[in-house]
């Protein structure tokens, strides 16, 4: 009795019998996963009554990439590198959260200098995970520009990992025990000049899109999610502020030392997409404030500490004391292991809660790493949000949530 | 804030407090820690202790107990699988791990689905991961493995590059490389 055809790429229509409130028939459309508005590769299997969203069903996994279960088959200090993969958009964040964790089993704690160029490793890394959220969802509403200036900031902010650890993206930069290396003059410099110029360029973008008729009547109004449906469903970050709820783990649960530092957590009581948006554009701006504290408070001293058993030697060492070549070896061959038991460490990440659950059983590899990513809870009020809505509404609300499928994979 | 009667063990790791609980009772202890004040579920997830398990099938070996101290022996497991549920009170900002064991294949428990709403595809991919089945859960299908996987990949005995080769025709190149050479 269903018929089946296909209007597009990526688009197949099925008729499911059922009738609609304006006389038609419900249509199954099946969007994605390779569909452009969907961030990656979403698949949504969308019931629709003319052009209004009846039901919705996420579909997910076609970027599932294994890394838990590659986690446990590396050693400790290997995993840091796969944890940089599954939220691609902010590395940095997802290396602390494991960082943390092992500290945390470890019960060691890093020197004042490795927190402080941790946070603004992090703050960086929001602010570049925000400009491609905004440069991409302005392009599904219709403003193709925001891209370009999006992107002309992001880059300054890949320059400026590539300088303090050699990677463009993908940094490892922050590792259990401390950070890679330590600060360079030259990303000093740069950090300061991008300091100096990120609150202009966020007036850019404000300028382009705050007041602007269009953006305006496709976000407001549009994927209402209650504050205490918010909470219910477990969405966290920008989704769960733009609610109206102040929870931002890095004033609620600080770590790396967030307290010390004074800025707003940013909310939005509109409950709308737009409020997500307001929300996320505070928040670049916050983010400039703490790297300002952070850059102009930024302690001297060791960027990691100093426990032969978990970090490796000075290469200089090396040539003069046996017990540093032994070190070495140990932990180049073996690796370091970890006192038995379990520990979970929160941080906030451009997305909301990026944690990560260690469990060691007393030996060099991890018995289990898994990660509580934002994403993957975020996705779910999806239908909740995008119903009665136009499908192209929907658009712009798997705009506002901001996953990144990469995330919620894993 | 919830039963003693319902509490097996108690315990800080590395400065996280958790209890666990019988597996039977994991609704019902969920259920009351949720009128306590414990709204949110952060994560749920499933850590399998194959090695443990199989190592310690005669009892506990002497000294150890079911947890282990903080740095000191391996914790003993005698079941499988480890479920681990991490809520977190959102007013006062505590957080409890709650913990249970179970066995048997498949392995069973009751879904919380309706008490915490995020625990709907945590339990999806739970089951997917561990082939750990939650009775009562609405469509306990698969999550992030194809509809038609065979076997459940977090599992211990699940090996890393155990999967085959989609694309046939290269890896039997790459397979019959060194027997030519």
């Amino acid at each position: 009795m269903s018929d089946t055809g296909t209007v597009g790429q990526g688009i197949t229509v099925t008729k499911t019998g059922e009738q609609g409130a304006f006389g038609g028939e419900l249509l199954t459309i099946n969007f994605g996963p390779h569909h452009p508005s969907t961030h990656g590769v979403l698949r949504l299997i969308v019931d629709l009554d003319g052009e209004q969203v009846r039901r919705l069903k996420p579909v997910i996994g076609y970027l599932h990439t294994g890394i838990e279960k590659q986690a446990e088959a590396l050693r400790w200090q290997q995993v840091v590198v796969v944890t940089d993969r599954h939220d691609y958009l902010s590395p940095p964040i997802n290396n602390l959260a494991y960082a943390l964790a092992v500290e945390k089993l470890l019960g060691v704690e890093v020197p004042p200098r490795a927190s402080a160029l941790r946070v603004i490793m992090s703050e960086l890394t929001r602010i570049a995970s925000h400009l491609v959220w905004l440069g991409t969802s302005g392009i599904e509403l219709g403003a193709s520009t925001m891209l370009m200036y999006c992107f002309r900031e992001r880059d300054t902010i890949l320059d400026m990992n590539e300088e303090i650890s050699g990677f463009r993206m993908h940094t490892s930069y922050i590792r259990p025990g401390g950070v890679m290396a330590d600060a360079t003059p030259r990303f000093l410099e740069m950090l300061d000049r991008f300091i100096d110029k990120m609150p202009s360029n966020v007036d850019e973008y404000e300028a382009l899109l705050t007041m602007n008729p269009i953006f305006r009547s496709r976000t407001i109004g549009i994927g209402r999610l209650p504050a205490e449906d918010a909470k219910v469903l477990g969405a966290t970050g920008p989704m769960l502020r733009g609610s109206g709820v102040a929870w931002d783990l890095r004033k609620t649960m600080p770590y790396s030392g967030y307290e010390k530092y004074d800025f707003e957590v940013a909310t939005s009581d509109l409950c709308d997409c737009y409020g997500r948006y307001l929300v996320r554009i505070k928040e670049m701006r916050e983010a400039v404030k703490i790297l300002r504290q952070a850059l102009d408070r930024l302690p001297d001293g060791p960027v990691n500490i100093d426990d032969r058993k978990v970090l490796p030697p000075p290469r200089e060492e090396l040539e003069t004391s046996m017990e540093a070549v032994i070190h070495h070896f140990k932990l180049f061959t073996e690796g370091y292991s970890v006192p038995a038991g379990d520990a979970y460490v929160a941080v906030e990440s451009g997305r909301g809660e990026n944690g990560c659950y260690v469990v060691s059983d007393g030996t060099h590899k991890p018995r289990r790493v898994k990660f509580r990513s934002a994403s993957f809870v975020n996705l779910q009020p999806l239908e909740r949000m995008a119903l009665n809505h136009m499908v192209a509404d929907m658009v712009a609300i798997i705009g506002t949530a901001d996953t990144v499928l990469g995330d919620v994979d894993r | 804030m919830i039963a003693d009667s319902l509490i097996v063990d108690r315990g800080v790791s590395a400065g996280d407090a958790w209890i666990t609980v019988a597996a039977g009772d994991v609704r019902q202890a969920l259920s009351a820690l949720k009128d306590a004040g414990y709204r949110l579920l952060v994560f749920l997830t499933c850590v399998d202790h194959l090695a443990d398990a199989s190592r310690n099938r005669g009892g506990a070996p002497e000294g150890l107990g079911p947890t282990g101290a903080q740095g000191g022996p391996p914790p003993y497991k005698s079941s499988r699988y480890e479920l681990v549920y991490q809520l977190r009170n959102l007013e006062t900002r505590d957080q409890l791990r709650v913990r249970a064991f179970l066995d048997g294949d498949p392995p069973r428990v009751d879904s919380t689905h309706d008490l915490f709403p995020p625990a709907n595809w945590d339990e999806r991919e739970t089951y997917d991961m561990f082939g750990v089945v939650f009775t009562g859960h609405p469509d306990l299908t698969r999550i992030l493995m194809p509809d038609d996987w065979v076997g459940h990949p977090l599992r211990r005995d699940y090996p890393v590059g155990g999967e085959a080769v989609e694309f046939s025709e290269e890896h039997e190149t790459w397979q019959t490389a060194p027997e030519k050479a």
